[in-house]
């Protein structure tokens, strides 16, 4: 989750007034902000990547203002219309067939401020923006460009000098070369041309999704800007625009709109929507009795705003919410602004005993047994290393079943038993005291389709007289006392256990494991001087 | 096979070796045991067949006390004659007699006449020629010149002597008492030889203060309880228990759920894929007809049923549990879930890739998200924890949703626990279900880690011996 950091003078300033900061630490939970670490001056908090409005101290500020009353209803994006304009090539609609864009004017910009919106640019991208695949932003100083602005396709031999270098480079330079061109490259697929906006005077003012030109670079001084948002979704562009108008628009620039032409694009509103709310539904879903009138006193907490029309109540919601898209939302927002801590929670009936499936039963009453028998219950992991599960027993390796890209080598494979990881478990204890028996039951995979899950139970016993006799002695009282049933051993070869002491488990005639003392070669392989002897046995066909 | 021996068995055969066929109470003496450790001894080394034991019957003769008074004066008889001797003539009148000898005068003639040492004649008593010490005198001799005053009839060697000095009121008793000696065998003469002479003094005592070897309790894993902890509270509050998968569709783990097919959750970096596995048949085509329906209008993409039919290791029980209601089509119901899921993550000391997760619903048409929060405190009551509290939260499944924060006194704040929301309408309604369902849930890990004061979630896997062993199970 995306974390974001608030500055307690910079909200009091967008709040406009001093909130004691305590009241500011309590509140923010309530917006849904978890809070990761608390300083002096500033608070660390993580948000939610539905609520991208809240990517920025601003958006932070407006939902404050709400919940502590200082300003509720919905915050109003006024756009001036612009008279400048960004013109599409139809080459761009088989990549990113989308561009919209503002201005924003009149605006001073400090060290934080360009920071707070480095680091919103960020999330957008890799939020709603999925990595810069949906959607992604570019922020210019307006007065470094010249309108019209062209939206097209350039070749990869094409120059400019991109942000963050002062060299000019060729498009396949930067792809190869750039962070960004090496991170983000691959969205650009194998196409010949790549897409550019350009403007009037055949300066490159970006390369989408990429990286933008040294020429339009935001620093202290600039006063103007211009952010266009290039995506593969009409709707996301829309959506990561208005969150930044908004902003911008706290932040105190005036929003001009920039007229946008060409196949299937157009400029855009950035309008409030209509939604209707049944206060029916509210009532129900939160338990609460709740007259209309609080339900909309409680929606403009949280900043939007609501009337009645007839018996329903008419939602308006800024075009930054994007994460509003059905009624049952507005019943949350309800929730929120009549405040949390204020519902009283009740405790419904049941209707009938519950009760425990029978298969964790009888594998609960199995553990006691093995406990009875003097076992240690341990738990291992399912998904388990190569090395553990088949190279040091030399266990036949082909019914592997691995998942993909892993993050570590010891989680790679799907475990088909459980007793390597027991073995493995007492290669760890070797400094502990002796005996050791241990057991655990617990799910295997069996490759197939689809995949089999059975349920197996697996012990050992370490010492320096662990025996075969013993182990089947343990086998024999486990199916005796767990299960009211006797087993036979047959002869058999496994190379987890030792020539001449292994054997098959057979109840009934049918084989559901297999015993024997564990192999002198296994246990040197982790360094193991004490003898052990262990078994493991398929619980699926004889309990459930 | 070497035998090892008590001190005491050490001490008695030492003893023996040096002299056999002895009572107990001599050994007693000799060894400087107590008659009660020389009778626990003999028993044990009887066993080993180290001793014999022969039991025999023996009279002890002791002087009663005319006995004594006998052996100060001599008996009647001989104080008769020692009388006679003091006369010239050594003889004298009966009357004469009888006044020195008051009581005794009767015996005293008697023996005196019985021992052939006087003769009657005409009134008077004559003293004759040889009067020699008699058997009962030697008798009485032998016996109170003994320490302590006391002979066995062995010893006096004269049954007749002791007969006659029974018939004799108040001159001796006789007791009859058993008598057990004790001999070395053969086994337990060598043991003897072979065994150094216990040096040190006889001291039974040993250090009850020292510690006592450790041995361990089998028990249950400390994990393994707090989740039978939490299936009990569930069933208590009237919840029914599924058991279901691990592998599953994407279809149930993320379609179901209302989650978008290009969301950050379903890319590989979160979730485990099995590698080229996918299942045949995710769904009924109508479930699948409605899932895809609802992603093309909720999220507007194209829906892609390749994508769900991606087999995953659970990322969450709440599959198991939408599969459960579609099929069931439940009114009213109470179920939940507990077992592994897995996350695609790097291992730390507070992520691990598989942990326990529970989840409950409860469907109905009446339920309410105050029910929810009820259900969760009930929930915390149980588990012992008393100060909770909601936060909003957001899961792409369910709204509204809340977290819940429980305050935990060891680390002094506020912690997540469970999360839970109502499910919505983009979820129930294509799977045909009614009525509202209420869920949470959570890991169980971070319980357990409250529970037992841990820093480290991985401890609960490494199964170290040292802590299963030290953590008090019923506390």
């Amino acid at each position: 989750m995306p974390v974001i950091t608030l500055y307690f003078s910079r909200l009091a300033r967008l709040m406009g007034r001093r909130i004691p900061r305590e009241r500011i630490v309590s509140t923010l939970p309530f917006l849904g902000l978890d809070i990761e670490e608390e300083a002096s001056d500033h608070i660390s908090v993580e948000y939610s990547p539905n609520r991208p409005d809240f990517s920025t101290d601003y958006g932070v500020a407006a939902g404050l203002e709400g919940l502590l009353g200082i300003k509720t209803g919905i915050p109003v994006l006024k756009i001036k219309k612009g008279i400048d304009s960004i013109r599409v090539e139809p080459s761009v609609g088989r990549v990113r067939p989308f561009i919209v864009a503002i201005e924003a004017l009149n605006g001073r910009l400090d060290d934080e401020t360009i920071r707070q919106m480095i680091a919103m640019q960020e999330d957008l991208h890799n939020g709603i923006g999925r990595r810069r695949k949906k959607a992604s932003i570019g922020i210019h100083d307006l007065e470094k460009i010249k309108f019209p602005l062209v939206y097209g396709t350039v070749e990869r031999n094409h120059k400019f000098v991109p942000l963050g270098s002062n060299d000019t480079m060729s498009v396949s330079e930067i792809l190869a070369n750039t962070e960004t061109g090496k991170a983000y490259g691959h969205l650009l697929e194998d196409s010949k041309k790549v897409l550019a906006i350009m403007d009037h005077e055949k300066n490159t003012i970006s390369l989408p999704p990429i990286i933008n030109s040294k020429l339009t670079e935001v620093t202290t001084r600039t006063k103007n800007l211009l952010v266009e948002v290039t995506a593969l979704d009409k709707i996301i562009a829309e959506d990561t625009l208005s969150i930044i108008a908004q902003m911008l628009q706290k932040g105190g620039f005036k929003i001009s709109s920039v007229r946008i032409s060409g196949a299937r694009n157009s400029t855009p509103l950035l309008s409030p929507r209509k939604m209707l709310l049944d206060p029916a539904l509210v009532s129900g879903v939160l338990g609460l009795d709740i007259s209309p009138s609080e339900m909309m006193r409680s929606l403009k907490k949280s900043r939007l705003d609501a009337k009645m029309r007839g018996r329903q109540i008419l939602c308006t919601i800024p075009r930054y919410r994007t994460d509003l898209s059905s009624p049952i939302d507005l019943v949350e927002e309800v929730m929120l602004g009549y405040g949390i801590a204020d519902i009283s929670p009740t405790i419904p009936k049941a209707g009938s005993a519950g009760q425990k499936n029978r298969v964790t039963a009888a594998l609960g009453a199995t553990g006691e047994i093995m406990v009875g028998l003097g076992y240690q219950e341990v738990m291992n992991f399912s998904l388990v290393g190569r090395k553990e599960q088949y190279e040091l027993p030399g266990r036949d390796a082909s019914g592997a079943l691995p998942v993909a890209d892993s993050k570590t080598q010891e989680h790679e494979i799907l475990r088909d038993a459980i007793l390597p990881g027991l073995v493995d478990t007492l290669s760890r204890n070797i400094h502990e005291s002796y005996p050791q028996n241990i057991f655990e039951t617990g799910i295997v995979f069996l490759k197939g389709s689809p995949v089999s899950e059975e349920t197996h139970l697996a012990c050992v016993s370490a010492h320096n007289d662990a025996n075969f006799t013993e182990i089947k002695s343990v086998l024999q009282a486990i199916l005796k006392s767990g299960f009211g049933m006797t087993c036979t051993t047959k002869v058999s070869h496994n190379p987890m256990f030792l020539e001449g002491r292994t054997a098959d488990v057979l109840v009934a005639g049918r084989r559901i494991g297999v015993v024997g003392e564990i192999s002198e070669h296994l246990l040197s392989s982790y360094k193991m001087r004490v003898p052990a002897a262990g078994f493991e046995i398929n619980l699926s066909g004889l309990i459930f | 096979m070497s035998q090892v021996l008590h001190p005491i068995e050490q001490k008695i055969l030492h003893a023996l070796l040096d002299k056999s066929d002895i009572t107990q109470e001599d050994l007693s003496v000799k060894t400087q045991l107590s008659i009660d450790q020389v009778r626990r001894g003999i028993e044990w080394l009887r066993f080993k067949e180290m001793v014999q034991v022969k039991e025999s019957e023996k009279n002890y003769v002791k002087l009663a006390k005319r006995g004594l008074a006998a052996f100060e004066s001599g008996l009647p008889e001989r104080q008769l004659v020692n009388y006679l001797r003091t006369i010239p003539v050594f003889s004298c009148e009966m009357d004469q007699a009888r006044s020195h000898l008051k009581d005794e005068f009767g015996p005293a003639i008697a023996n005196a006449k019985k021992n052939g040492w006087i003769e009657i004649y005409q009134n008077r008593i004559l003293l004759k020629g040889y009067h020699d010490a008699t058997a009962e005198e030697r008798a009485i001799k032998l016996i109170a010149t003994k320490d302590p005053p006391m002979a066995t009839s062995d010893e006096i060697g004269d049954a007749d002597a002791i007969e006659s000095l029974k018939k004799r009121p108040e001159f001796i008793t006789v007791a009859c008492t058993k008598n057990v000696l004790v001999a070395l065998t053969e086994k337990g003469t060598q043991a003897a030889q072979s065994t150094p002479v216990f040096q040190d003094s006889v001291n039974r005592a040993i250090d009850v203060e020292a510690p006592a070897p450790l041995v361990f309790a089998a028990r249950s894993h400390p994990l393994a309880d707090v989740i039978d902890e939490v299936r009990e509270i569930f069933v208590s509050l009237g919840f029914s228990e599924l058991v279901g998968r691990n592998v599953q569709s994407s279809f149930w783990n993320f379609d179901a759920l209302f989650i978008p097919q290009d969301h950050p959750a379903r890319e590989m970096q979160d979730t485990f894929y099995l590698r080229s596995l996918s299942s045949k048949s995710v769904a009924s085509p109508r479930h699948v007809r409605q899932v895809s329906k609802a992603h093309q209008k909720g999220w507007g993409y194209g829906w892609r049923l390749e994508a769900a039919k991606r087999m995953v290791l659970r990322t969450h029980t709440t599959c198991v549990t939408i599969k459960e209601l579609a099929d069931r089509q439940y009114e009213e119901a109470r179920l939940f879930s507990i077992g592994r899921v897995y996350r695609n993550e790097k291992v730390s000391y507070k992520h691990l890739v598989e942990f326990n997760q529970v989840e409950g619903v409860v469907v109905g048409e009446k339920v309410t998200l105050r029910d929810l929060m009820g259900l969760q405190m009930e929930f915390y009551r149980k588990m012992g924890i008393t100060k909770a509290k909601f936060w909003p939260t957001f899961f792409p499944y369910t709204e509204p949703s809340l977290q819940s924060m429980i305050y935990n006194e060891r680390l002094g704040k506020w912690v997540e626990l469970f999360g839970m929301g109502i499910f919505r309408p983009e979820v129930t309604r294509p799977l045909g279900i009614k009525n509202r369902v209420l869920a949470w849930g959570g890991g169980i890990e971070r319980i357990a880690m409250l529970r037992y004061g841990l820093d480290d979630v991985r401890e609960l896997y490494q199964n170290r011996l040292g802590w299963l062993r030290s953590v008090p199970k019923c506390q």
